[in-house]
């Protein structure tokens, strides 16, 4: 057969990589401006925009989508032509794919701040982006689809299945979870309600984690570790194995993010069975790539490219024998709402991602620019200051979850909470988030060496965009196997492939969403709560709630412990949150819950304060107590509420099923503004000068509502 | 990238292996992409263990769920448990320790500090620090809403004041620490604050 001659353009890569540096500095900086915001809040400046809830889902959309994303497209686009012995089937899609996932990132980092939000976690962007994501990922779809269909290979690589598998599932969560109906340009609800939107949200949040973190990185390590090691992989039989039962479960494990909250049993046990079974798949994936390594650990002592991918990859065995044991009940019950989950994750982006990513750069930098690394010892500074950063970063945060966990439940010999003051709870852990940032600090130092070593290593060598290539069409050619190696036939169709990897990353998720749009969805089926639709001014503050991204440190959702219910009051059902589009349960208390803030005392509630110590509160957190971290918001006693937008945000409720009557929208401003009116009269008689129309008025309507329908 | 054939280790007549020269292990043949080759290795007996152990863990559970209810599964008989177990237990430890509490100020150094950290967490986000009030009345001057004897303001910490979003401490205050925390505000009278509220209420003599 005779060899064919083709060429490599490495343009793409090259430019993704350059960009996954830049967007890596931009994701790590945010990240410690909110981790300082949350010492110190003044560190806001007093900007409405650089806010801790506006911030936060910057910084995890940059890490994830524009770091690590970025990251992903290096190393699919460099990896891909060469596995498959042909270069990339499209330019323009690729074209397409670079400038369209940067312009999605520029509009991140402008919409974010603006608190234009659909206020779902990692899911924050509002539709017109949304459908600009879909786009884009599919054209990044097609074009690898249709490179394997011009492949020259008789077969695909591992590295290519796990490709696959994040095509396809990214797409189906996406568009799944973006499901939401505009009432404006840059304004939606999501068409779920409450705990179904709960389920979508965990369903899409968890295999975001899965299919966007995981996946494409284990991609990732199945060309680079044996590339840079020379080593082949461990074992094939693995590789399969790992890979068909990963994308599996994944899907499944969701609602261990809802452990305690108001979904049914049944949601949460299948929750946890899976991601217990998920321990094994995973390792599998650590096991292939530490395992490649055999023979070659000389080499790991003396290359930082191959120390940052053992770091990696044991990071990632780290944080997946840690998911499966916090999706336990009872270890669940303590690690939720608290730092831990939050050291969890950044050992998964920190440690995993970031020193897969990087570990990727310093060794395709030198192959794009014809040159040596431009210094070997910077770089092992590099992975000294990252891993330490990781472990001063997560080890503190430990400590941190663990102490407020036990410090919530904690109770008096007499039964009284030892605690009741929230607060208290934090001003603990203060030092640990000390030690967090500096953590955070270290970790950034690492990358900003790389960014510089990486710079001169460009700089002293010239880019080469093209590699000439030959290899034969072995596409046709006949095979025969048996056993194992059945496999090797669907290896050598990929369309079919990646049907099949579509078909076994659905069944999750149906059999877990289908019973929650057909039957009831309650998990207290003996309770029916007469609850009432939001009044226009209560939607106007939830809105803005969603807006100043409040869930960000405050949850509306207290478990059934006696704990959470001595603190906060009765715990929460499902049937209560019906109206809510989008649910707002939220995921760490940095803040005290709010699910019943509003529930007057001799109706069972905990926390109702007036009107006027909210006011007061808003304004100044500070001075109602002194060490509360939460931002001043005195742009709310400034701006106006938005009427001219109530009638169409009326109209989009009805369209979900929300039942005001008919005609509503048009009464809706004029029950606004009288509901208005009497709040800000009552705050003018406390002696505070306030108009009825400002947003503070709308807010504390609706913090004044949450909870009390559980009263009617 | 050799291709030479090692036929000692061939398992057939395909000649499907060849070896890889520092591990020994059978590299598959035609298992080549971009220079990687993949080894024949079997699953470790450990890994598998651990996957079967998982998935027996996951019948095991849904069966306790489904079929058999476990307490400890159903999240709201697991909240009933917890919550009767507790009552039980302090049913037992208030009913020893309901002697009545004397309606007196405490006035040694301790119980007055013990007062103080209460207030300063409980009390302070309404009446601020040093007393002077805020949305909460001011407890520096003579004025008082709702009496200044030791058993009024007992019962207002203990049931709070709904109308005026007073909070009822009974559920989070044991009756001493209410004692303790009343006599700490009782030493914030006649002190000056930073920012003291308008009086409210009637002017009342100080009892103590």
């Amino acid at each position: 057969m005779a060899l064919e001659k083709f060429t490599y353009d490495n343009k793409l890569a090259k430019n993704f990589a350059v960009i996954t540096i830049v967007w890596a500095i931009v994701a790590f900086l945010v990240g410690l401006i909110a981790a300082f915001e949350l010492l110190y809040p003044s560190v806001n400046l007093g900007l409405e925009y650089l806010t801790f809830g506006r911030l936060r889902p910057l910084h995890t959309n940059a890490a994830i989508f524009a770091f690590v994303g970025n990251g992903i497209f290096t190393a699919v686009y460099y990896s891909m032509p060469r596995l498959l012995k042909t270069p990339m089937w499209s330019k323009l899609l690729g074209q397409i794919n670079f400038w369209g996932w940067q312009l999605i990132i520029v509009l991140a980092a402008i919409t974010l701040p603006m608190g234009l939000t659909s206020g779902k976690e990692y899911a924050e962007l509002q539709w017109p982006i949304d459908i600009l994501i879909a786009l884009i990922w599919v054209a990044f779809g097609i074009n690898m689809i249709m490179t394997m269909v011009k492949r020259r290979t008789k077969h695909i690589y591992v590295a290519i299945w796990f490709y696959i598998a994040t095509f396809v599932t990214v797409a189906v969560l996406h568009i799944f979870n973006s499901f939401e109906l505009p009432y404006s340009f840059f304004g939606s609800y999501s068409v779920f309600h409450g705990a179904q939107d709960a389920m979508v949200q965990w369903w899409y949040g968890h295999n975001a984690v899965a299919f966007f973190l995981t996946t494409p990185m284990l991609g990732l390590m199945y060309y680079f570790i044996p590339k840079v090691s020379n080593r082949p992989i461990y074992s094939y039989k693995l590789s399969i194995i790992h890979f068909w039962t990963l994308i599996f479960l994944y899907i499944w494990a969701g609602p261990h993010h809802l452990l305690y909250q108001a979904i049914p049993d049944w949601a949460q046990a299948v929750g946890i069975v899976m991601s217990i079974a998920l321990l094994a798949p995973s390792w599998g994936g650590m096991i292939n790539g530490l395992l490649t390594l055999r023979g070659a650990w000389d080499k790991v002592r003396e290359d930082p490219v191959l120390k940052l991918f053992v770091v990696g990859v044991t990071a990632y065995g780290m944080s997946t024998f840690e998911g499966p044991l916090l999706s336990l009940k009872t270890v669940n019950a303590i690690s939720h709402f608290t730092d831990w989950t939050i050291a969890h994750v950044h050992i998964g982006t920190l440690g995993w991602n970031g020193m897969m990513i990087f570990g990727m750069l310093y060794w395709l930098f030198p192959k794009f620019y014809g040159v040596k690394l431009y210094s070997r010892s910077l770089a092992n500074t590099h992975f000294w200051l990252a891993t330490l950063g990781m472990l001063f970063f997560a080890i503190p945060l430990y400590f941190a979850g663990f102490t407020q966990a036990l410090m919530w439940k904690q109770f008096t010999a007499e039964g009284y909470l030892k605690y009741p003051n929230f607060l208290e709870t934090y001003i603990q852990i203060r030092p640990m988030h000390m030690l967090r940032a500096v953590g955070g600090t270290l970790y950034l130092t690492g990358a900003l060496i790389a960014v510089y070593n990486l710079f001169k290593t460009a700089n002293a060598g010239k880019f080469i965009r093209f590699q000439d290539a030959e290899a034969e069409n072995e596409v046709k050619h006949v095979e025969h196997h048996k056993g194992w190696l059945n496999h090797r036939k669907i290896e050598g169709k990929p369309v079919t492939f990646t049907i099949w990897a579509l078909i076994v990353i659905m069944i999750g998720g149906l059999v877990e969403f289908v019973p929650m749009f057909i039957g009831p969805f309650n998990n207290h089926p003996e309770l029916t709560i007469n609850v009432k639709p939001y009044t226009p001014l209560e939607l106007a503050g939830r809105d803005i709630y969603i807006k100043e991204g409040c869930f960000n440190c405050h949850s509306q959702m207290i478990r059934p412990f006696r704990s959470e219910v001595e603190r906060y009051g009765e715990y929460s059902k499902t049937g209560e949150f019906v109206y809510n589009h989008p649910f707002q349960w939220g995921s760490r208390r940095t803040g005290p819950d709010l699910a019943r803030e509003g529930l007057p005392f001799d109706k069972g509630g905990k926390l109702k304060k007036p009107d006027a110590w909210h006011y007061e509160h808003m304004i100044n957190p500070q001075k109602t107590n002194i060490q509360s971290i939460m931002p001043p918001y005195p742009w709310l006693a400034t701006k106006d509420i938005d009427m001219d937008i109530i009638p169409a945000k009326i109209r989009a409720m009805q369209t979900l099923g929300v039942p005001y009557p008919e005609g509503y929208d048009q009464k809706a401003v004029a029950d606004l503004q009288k509901q208005a009116h009497g709040i800000a009269e009552g705050l003018r008689k406390s002696g505070i000068e306030v108009e009825d129309q400002k947003e503070i008025i709308a807010m504390i309507a609706y913090l004044q509502r949450l909870g009390t329908d559980i009263a009617n | 990238m050799s291709n030479e054939k090692h036929s000692n280790y061939s398992v057939n007549e395909d000649s499907q292996y060849e070896i890889d020269t520092l591990t020994n292990d059978r590299l598959l043949k035609d298992h080549s992409y971009d220079g990687i080759q993949e080894l024949d290795n079997d699953l470790p007996p450990w890994w598998k263990w651990l996957f079967y152990l998982t998935i027996v863990f996951g019948i095991i559970y849904l069966v306790r769920l489904w079929v058999f209810e476990a307490d400890d599964l159903v999240q709201n008989t697991e909240y009933k448990i917890e919550v009767d177990e507790a009552n039980r237990l302090y049913q037992a430890s208030t009913l020893s320790q309901n002697t009545e509490l004397e309606m007196k100020v405490l006035t040694d150094a301790n119980s007055i500090a013990a007062g103080k950290d209460i207030y300063d967490k409980s009390c302070a986000v309404c009446h601020t620090a040093d007393g002077g009030g805020l949305v909460g009345p001011n407890f520096t001057d003579d004025y008082w809403i709702h009496g200044n004897t030791m058993e009024e303001m007992f019962q207002i910490v203990t049931n709070g004041v709904l109308e005026k979003g007073m909070t009822p401490f009974k559920d989070q205050l044991s009756p001493q620490k209410r004692l303790e925390v009343l006599s700490y505000i009782v030493t914030l009278h006649g002190t000056t604050p930073a920012n003291p509220k308008a009086a409210e209420g009637d002017k009342l003599d100080w009892p103590y």
